[in-house]
């Protein structure tokens, strides 16, 4: 009995006690009572009480501003250590709130999970310096060229000296007086809110009266017009994600992966590849920090060794491109938003079919082809990977009529990875692919072969002869079969209905340069040299594996 | 009532001076409890405390008796009741919303988060609470007559306390409390199993049925977490406390906790301290007793060794309540309740697991879902349930271990029970199962033939083999039981512990693949 009171009292005692001190841990040393107790406002202190930015169309409850009390609607004044207000933004963080853009967990009220960085949430902040990231989230920049076609369209803006009068992303637009300059509109923005389509016409006539337009504003060529163009369209208030944006546009990313619904399907969809829970991935073979941003970076260095099988093929890019791509690809995400939310840009692209690429033969090659082809389709090697064809071989192109070529990017290679893009299920569209094609020619420089007069099959050599010399010359690189190995695969359906008896001929007659394909007419001492009669000798046995059209 | 000839004011102004003193006649019937008698007064004329006998056995009141781990899950249940009810003031019983407010109530809500702590710890407390406190009415034989019928009850409860638990657990809507219950919603299912294999699936569904009524849908989403919340905050805690209040009378109405039938002889004569006995002479006699059938406390010997109830043996409750209390505070300002990512039916958990409690039955339902989820449950509640009307022995009666074999059978009993779980898991991680070595066995042969069925049978036949080793049923109990207790503990930790995704054994989750 006696025993029993001690027991009572004691943990009756203990069991207050602990209440006291869950209640002042859970009420009094909270982190952001700290912080706002030591904060002032116009010298006088603020009141102590949880902030928070509500909007229940964007599905938030940001209480960030409990800490950065300064980035709070209506406490810019506010003044503390560590505090500052929030630099000037398109969209009012009072209105947008934090997580919106910046990522992380609004509702919580501790720094490491406000920040997001804890296990089980999915959504940490975005890293410093990639902030431009979450526009991702509602939005998407349409019209992006590759990386060399903006380069030379921002240049085209430097060089024009736009700059003297008008302001964009933060630069120039300044007053000089000694020239005459003047303040024009600032054009960060017109690539969502849209430009006076006439803007040169009204510029020469206001250039053509006498006034400081006059020194000013000069005539300006098409082809520089179209640069402005391109430029202009890519203004949207990210830049650097623009730039990001640019830099997968070159490394033929789409070719695999699928953004928005465009691109093959090779790869996982990277629809919302910046969501990806940092939780989820291996970090295993990351030596960078274990976030998001440090598991892109090494897996685009390296994605085999991330991703256990992988066949991707690692891009030959840059310290600073794998960091663009990586940029990119955590702009990549999505939020259920109500549709009064819902931005023009991504409305554009969902609905009006407007795409996220311009369609010029450059940006397409580089975003759909480039990633196997190489930038300059000069093909690729990657370890444990079939080679990847150069495509842009003058000598292929001076024997592949357009017509093979087209048809070889609409029904692709079955069996082999070059899928088919004329499938209307990849986003390349019919009218892009001659587009392609010239492009490829830009590449090289040679034109298209002249109009063969022969029809499509004209071969009649001896097929023993054929198989014979094929065994010895060919299997090596190309397979017994045709199936191909180091070599391209000659028994490809596609290939052996649209390639002309022409073209293999020629191929075999010339061979590629850069390649291990030699010219077989040419006299060697490390191979034997064909006869005009033995290569179409050879050429009858491979049209044995095709079907007669 | 009007005393004649007082003027109205004065008897209204001395009726208010009364007042204070007349409010606690009126509460506090039979006077202050100072004297035995007055004592007993006020037990068996307050309507919660006359759950109890007035008096109690000194048997009853050591703590080697009981462990107090019943008043244990009382106080568990009452944790969880009043913390419940706090979360409810926040809580919204609807996908995505109710996240949102968990969130609230972790980061927002004043000392929410310590609510939500010792709401979990203490429903965790109930359920460990609750099985040892079945282990230690199994072990000291007190569920024999005429305690069969609170057997019965307290096993009502167990199901009970695991239903609130599981019902609670949706409630977050988490990934892990959606793919727990979708895991546990499947379980139920488990009844298909046997009709895919007899191929009556379409005609007969049970265990359709049966998740259909479990979610009120094909998956889990807002209909089954609208149930979940119904029956959490609802239906089974109002069955839980009626439960609670019969298995308590059912005490008293049962003579009180079983004892030895030397317990007099074992306890000696009471201490000192002990309240005096009567220290009023009798005003009744127990007429009673000879019209209420059965043995009632007084019947067949007297109240030597019984001390008041009041304040004895609330005392010692009123200890083990705040002992309670206390341990679920420190475990709750230690350790923080999970909270995952927002429910994804998109993104499946992998391992998606059960409440840990389940983990053991998750385990077996890894080899048979039928067998697991249904089969060997059911096998176990009957045979639960089926103790106290097979063992109808006398022996060892309220002593720990009692019966034939004691301590040391039970003690072989733990090596047996172990060494076959361990040793059949062990071989089925190992070497795999019939699906393994026959790839076109039928079903319903697995469903028959699985580690799970194994284990049962082997522990069936220990058990057969002690009835007839010591000539006892108890001491097939004993065996029984402590098997069933090792098997239990040895499924429950590697189920939590060593599975990993796609269920299979891992030493550690540090060697989970990720992706």
């Amino acid at each position: 009995m006696q025993q029993t009171k001690w027991l009572l009292l004691g943990s009756s005692l203990g069991a207050l006690a602990l209440l006291a001190t869950a209640a002042l841990q859970e009420n009094v040393f909270r982190e952001w009572r700290r912080i706002q107790a030591e904060a002032h406002a116009a010298d006088a202190p603020i009141p102590v009480h949880l902030r928070q930015v509500v909007n229940t169309s964007l599905g938030i409850a940001d209480r960030c501003v409990s800490c950065h009390v300064a980035m709070g609607p209506g406490d810019q004044e506010v003044a503390g250590p560590g505090m500052a207000a929030h630099p000037p933004v398109v969209h009012d963080p009072g209105e947008y709130g934090c997580t919106t853009c910046h990522g992380g967990q609004g509702r919580a009220t501790d720094k490491a999970d406000a920040h997001g960085t804890v296990p089980f949430w999915p959504g940490p902040m975005l890293p410093r310096g990639m902030s431009e990231a979450g526009c991702g989230t509602c939005h998407t920049a349409i019209a992006v060229p590759q990386m060399e076609g903006l380069r030379r369209a921002r240049v085209a803006f430097t060089r024009l000296d736009c700059l003297s009068c008008h302001r964009v992303d933060g630069r120039g637009g300044t007053l000089r007086p000694d020239l005459g300059g003047m303040q024009g509109p600032d054009l960060s923005r017109v690539g969502t809110g849209g430009y006076d389509s006439k803007w040169y016409d009204s510029h020469l006539k206001k250039s053509s009266a006498p006034g400081p337009w006059r020194s000013a504003f000069g005539s300006i060529s098409e082809s520089d017009r179209a640069l402005l163009a391109t430029y202009l369209a890519t203004r949207v208030a990210a830049p650097r994600l623009v730039e990001a944006k640019s830099v997968f546009h070159a490394t033929g990313c789409l070719g695999c992966h699928k953004v928005s619904g465009v691109g093959g399907d090779d790869g996982p969809d990277l629809t919302r590849a910046g969501e990806k829970d940092p939780g989820r991935a291996d970090f295993a073979a990351v030596s960078g920090p274990r976030t998001l941003a440090g598991w892109f970076d090494e897996h685009v260095r390296a994605p085999a060794a991330v991703v256990a099988g992988s066949l991707m093929p690692a891009p030959p890019v840059s310290a600073a491109e794998v960091e663009a791509l990586t940029f990119y690809t955590l702009s990549l995400r999505r939020r259920d938003i109500a549709g009064s939310y819902l931005p023009r840009d991504r409305m554009r692209v969902a609905r009006f079919g407007e795409r996220e690429f311009t369609s010029d033969g450059a940006t397409l090659f580089g975003a759909f082809c480039s990633g196997c082809h190489g930038r300059a389709g000069q093909g690729h090697r990657s370890p444990g990977l079939p080679t990847f064809p150069s495509v842009a071989n003058p000598d292929f192109l001076a024997v592949a009529p357009d017509a093979l070529i087209a048809e070889t990017i609409r029904r692709g290679r079955p069996g082999r990875r070059m899928r088919a893009w004329g499938d209307g299920s990849t986003g390349l569209r019919d009218e892009d692919v001659p587009v392609l094609v010239s492009h490829l020619r830009s590449l090289a420089g040679v034109p298209a072969p002249v109009v063969d007069p022969q029809p499509p099959r004209w071969v009649n050599g001896d097929r023993a002869e054929g198989e014979r010399l094929f065994s010895m010359i060919c299997a090596g690189c190309h397979g017994a079969r045709g199936e191909g190995g180091e070599g391209l695969a000659l028994n490809n359906p596609v290939l052996q209905q649209f390639a002309t008896d022409t073209y293999f001929v020629e191929t075999i007659s010339r061979g590629r340069r850069g390649t291990a394909m030699a010219a077989f007419t040419e006299p060697a001492p490390t191979r034997p040299t064909l006869s005009r009669q033995e290569i179409e000798s050879i050429v009858t046995f491979i049209r044995t594996w095709g079907v007669t059209p | 009532m009007r005393r004649d000839g007082a003027p109205a004011l004065g008897q209204f102004a001395h009726n208010l001076r009364e007042a204070p003193r007349r409010l606690r006649e009126a509460a506090v019937r039979g006077g202050r409890p100072t004297t035995d008698r007055t004592r007993s007064t006020f037990v068996f004329n307050n309507v919660f405390l006359h759950l109890h006998a007035v008096r109690t056995h000194r048997w009853s009141l050591r703590w080697t008796t009981t462990a107090g781990l019943g008043i244990a899950s009382v106080a568990a249940f009452l944790i969880t009741l009043v913390t419940g009810i706090l979360l409810m003031f926040y809580y919204k019983p609807y996908p995505d919303v109710a996240y949102d407010s968990m969130k609230d109530i972790h980061f927002v809500v004043p000392t929410g988060r310590f609510v939500r702590n010792l709401h979990r710890w203490a429903a965790n407390v109930m359920v460990v609470a609750v099985i040892l406190h079945m282990a230690r009415t199994f072990y000291t034989a007190a569920y024999r007559a005429p305690r069969e019928f609170n057997w019965l009850v307290g096993m009502a409860l167990l199901v009970t306390t695991l239903g609130l638990s599981f019902t609670g657990y949706l409630l977050p809507w988490d990934q892990l409390a959606y793919w727990a219950i979708t895991i546990g919603a499947n379980i139920a299912q488990s009844p298909r199993e046997v009709t895919d294999a007899l191929g009556v699936t379409q005609a007969f569904d049970p265990g359709g049925l049966q998740r259909l009524l479990l979610l009120g849908s094909d998956t889990v989403g807002e209909e089954a977490l609208i149930r979940f919340y119904l029956l959490h905050v609802i239906l089974l805690p109002l069955i839980a406390g009626m439960l609670m209040a019969v298995h308590i009378w059912r005490i008293r109405k049962d003579g009180g906790l079983a004892k030895p039938p030397d317990v007099d002889a074992r306890l000696g004569d009471p201490p000192p301290a002990t309240y005096p006995v009567f220290t009023e002479a009798p005003t009744k006699t127990y007429h009673l007793a000879a019209i209420v059938r059965g043995r009632t406390p007084a019947v067949g010997g007297g109240p030597e060794n019984t001390v008041p109830s009041m304040p004895h043996l609330f005392y010692a409750e009123a200890a083990v309540l705040m002992l309670t209390l206390l341990i679920c505070m420190a475990l709750s300002l230690v350790s923080d309740a999970p909270l995952k990512e927002l429910a994804n039916p998109l993104v499946p958990e992998n391992p998606a697991k059960a409440p840990w409690y389940f983990l053991g039955l998750q385990e077996l339902v890894a080899f048979s879902a039928f067998m697991g989820g249904i089969g060997i449950p059911t096998i176990v509640l009957v045979g639960l349930g089926l103790i106290p009307f097979l063992d109808r022995e006398q022996a060892g009666t309220g002593v720990w271990f009692g019966g034939p074999g004691g301590w040391p059978l039970v003690r072989n009993s733990i090596a047996v029970g172990f060494a076959a779980a361990l040793i059949l898991e062990s071989f089925a991680i190992q070497f795999g199962w019939l699906r393994e070595w026959v790839p076109g066995i039928p079903q319903l042969v697995i469903t028959a033939v699985n580690p799970g069925t194994v284990l049962t049978f082997v522990y069936a036949a220990y058990s057969l083999w002690l009835v007839r080793l010591f000539n006892s049923a108890r001491a097939g109990a004993l065996g029984l039981f402590t098997c069933f207790l090792c098997g239990f503990v040895v499924l429950t930790v590697i189920g939590t512990y060593f599975r990993g995704p796609n269920w299979q054994f891992y030493w550690s989750p540090a060697d989970w693949p990720v992706h």
